[in-house]
């Protein structure tokens, strides 16, 4: 079967009151009436859904909804976004990675001038409409750090763990920066501060959001950086070799943290088996690991969810040495978010230096960096979004 | 002194909340048809997918789920660092978030996980009335 009528439009409702409703609307009031009664015509259930498509809400409609969807898209192109979802979630189901998607509309055009855009407030975002924001604003956190730290102080309780043996993860990720003449923190000329640091000095560092000091916490940097992806043809037929992406997964379990159930937990587990699954491979299999390393906790919790290490334990890739230069699994090569280079959203840095380590070929390119550090043949990649709340996972192969 | 941390704006959505909280209840979301209670407000429930929902007022009760101390924030609580941040464990299920009480910021060690803490409603203006928990004896 082609492209074309793989996948056919079954239903289509809008909002209860539309137009310039009495009550004003918030934009999320317009998509779960409109996403109700589309379920309710179709008799498809909300739980049904797999994949979400929307012009830039589609975690906190899935959120709002409780699900955790395996695809989610938030393509937002202006008016004409609609139709686009709709190419996309024709392609994902003909891939047979959902069965079910939601393009989901909702637009408060004329509300929004009573009760502001995001739907009725005068602080950051444009207002309330966003009820996770609004019960959560009032509380002094400032960003990611204070969000993070709390997932650690579980971890902690639960697992016995302590905030040193998480301080391995910048002292071992800062080794390998100095193998990278690029990374921010390489040495004492690229950086003042520069160079290796011991568990003492991630430990003594400034406290950002106990128990997570400044050492534990990512940089914030510049950064540029492209991927080109080709057919199999074209790809055998440039100078670069290919890296071949072998499996790929994304999942989500929230959008705010106040809905992480298990702060330990994160959808790198169901994401990585996504990517396992269609790789054909396991986490035995990998020989490199690239981590999302916004925060000392991130990459170790991410190592239990992806199965690297057993709950609890991931820290101990780091304090035993596995994941450091010359160990059995190294880890996050070019220095990580944490020493190498974070600029906000990190998950291009890791697609960059996973062409770099597997591909052999990536010098030619102006970001390559001469030197790969491992003869690894597979990867895995792991970005983690939001407040641990969103993850996309890649197993990627070498060329033969 | 007026009260200089930021402030939420209610939708229709969050509105009885408020109105709640202005008379000292804490007021939580639950689903007529499974019964559960969710945080925060939703337009549907995020278990079921039922939209009758009503509120019924909590005990105002709960535990504290994890927590991290905050050395650095913006705006008025810049005056305020270090504090506890905490996540809730409702009593009635569900869980919210706050700025803890009753715990000294310089000894994190002392604060316990599990600890029982119960509900209190500062007065931000006229009309909204913020919860914050407090750590309580067992």
């Amino acid at each position: 079967m082609g492209l074309s009528k793989a996948a056919a439009i079954v239903g289509a409702a809008e909002s209860n009151e539309i137009g310039y409703p009495e009550v004003p609307k918030t934009s999320l009031d317009l998509h779960i009436e409109a996403i109700k009664n589309v379920s309710n015509q179709t008799g498809i259930p909300i739980s049904a859904i797999e994949g979400i498509f929307s012009a830039g809400q589609s975690s906190e409609i899935a959120e709002h909804l409780g699900l955790h969807p395996k695809y989610i898209d938030t393509t937002s192109v202006g008016g004409c976004s609609f139709e686009i979802h709709v190419h996309h979630a024709l392609l994902a189901i003909y891939a047979g990675v959902i069965d079910v998607a939601l393009v989901t509309h909702g637009e408060n055009g004329w509300s929004r001038r009573r009760i502001g855009a995001g739907g009725g407030g005068h602080y950051a975002g444009g207002g309330a409409g966003s009820p996770g924001t609004e019960m959560t604003m009032s509380y002094g956190f400032s960003g990611a750090p204070s969000n993070y730290s709390h997932a650690m102080v579980r971890h902690n309780h639960l697992y016995g763990t302590t905030p040193e043996d998480f301080a391995h993860v910048p002292v071992v990720t800062r080794d390998w920066a100095t193998l990278n003449p690029r990374a921010v923190m390489s040495s004492k000329e690229t950086h003042e501060f520069g160079g290796p640091i011991t568990i003492d000095d991630v430990q003594n560092a400034r406290m950002i959001s106990w128990p997570l000091t400044m050492l534990h916490c990512c940089l914030v940097t510049d950064h540029g950086g492209a991927v080109l992806i080709a057919k199999p043809e074209i790809a055998r037929s440039l100078k670069t070799n290919p890296v071949w992406i072998a499996g790929a997964g994304e999942n989500m379990s929230h959008s705010n943290m106040l809905e992480m159930g298990d702060f330990t937990a994160t959808s790198a587990f169901a994401s990585s088996h996504t990517a396992y699954e269609m790789a054909g491979l396991g986490p035995e299999d990998m020989e490199l690991a690239l981590l999302y390393d916004s925060f000392s906790i991130t990459p170790a919790l991410t190592a239990e969810m992806v199965g690297l290490a057993p709950r609890g334990k991931g820290h101990l890739l780091w304090k035993e040495g596995h994941a450091a230069p010359g160990g059995r699994l190294p880890m996050n090569t070019n220095g990580g978010g944490l020493s190498f280079n974070h600029s906000g959203m990190y998950g291009m840095q890791l697609l960059v230096e996973a062409y770099r380590q597997l591909s052999g070929t990536a010098e030619d390119g102006l970001n390559g960096i001469k030197g790969k550090q491992t003869n690894a043949r597979t990867c895995i990649v792991n970005g983690t979004g939001g407040s641990l709340s969103t993850t996309g996972t890649l197993v990627l192969v070498a060329d033969d | 002194m007026s009260y200089n941390k930021p402030i939420p704006t209610p939708s229709p959505l969050t509105q009885p909340f408020y109105d709640g909280a202005k008379e000292g209840k804490l007021l939580l979301p639950r689903c007529q048809d499974c019964n559960r209670v969710h945080w925060y407000p939703r337009h549907i429930c995020p278990f079921c997918h039922s939209v009758n929902i009503d509120w019924i007022e909590g005990s105002g009760e709960g535990r504290v789920h994890t927590f991290a101390v905050q050395h650095r924030a913006f705006g008025g609580w810049a005056e305020e660092v270090p504090f506890v941040t905490a996540y809730i464990d409702l009593n009635e299920g569900d869980r919210m978030v706050t700025v803890l009480r009753g715990v000294d910021a310089n000894d994190p060690a002392s604060i316990r996980i599990g600890a029982k803490v119960k509900v209190e409603f500062d007065q931000a203006s006229e009309d909204i009335h913020i919860p914050f928990w407090r750590v309580v004896e067992e």
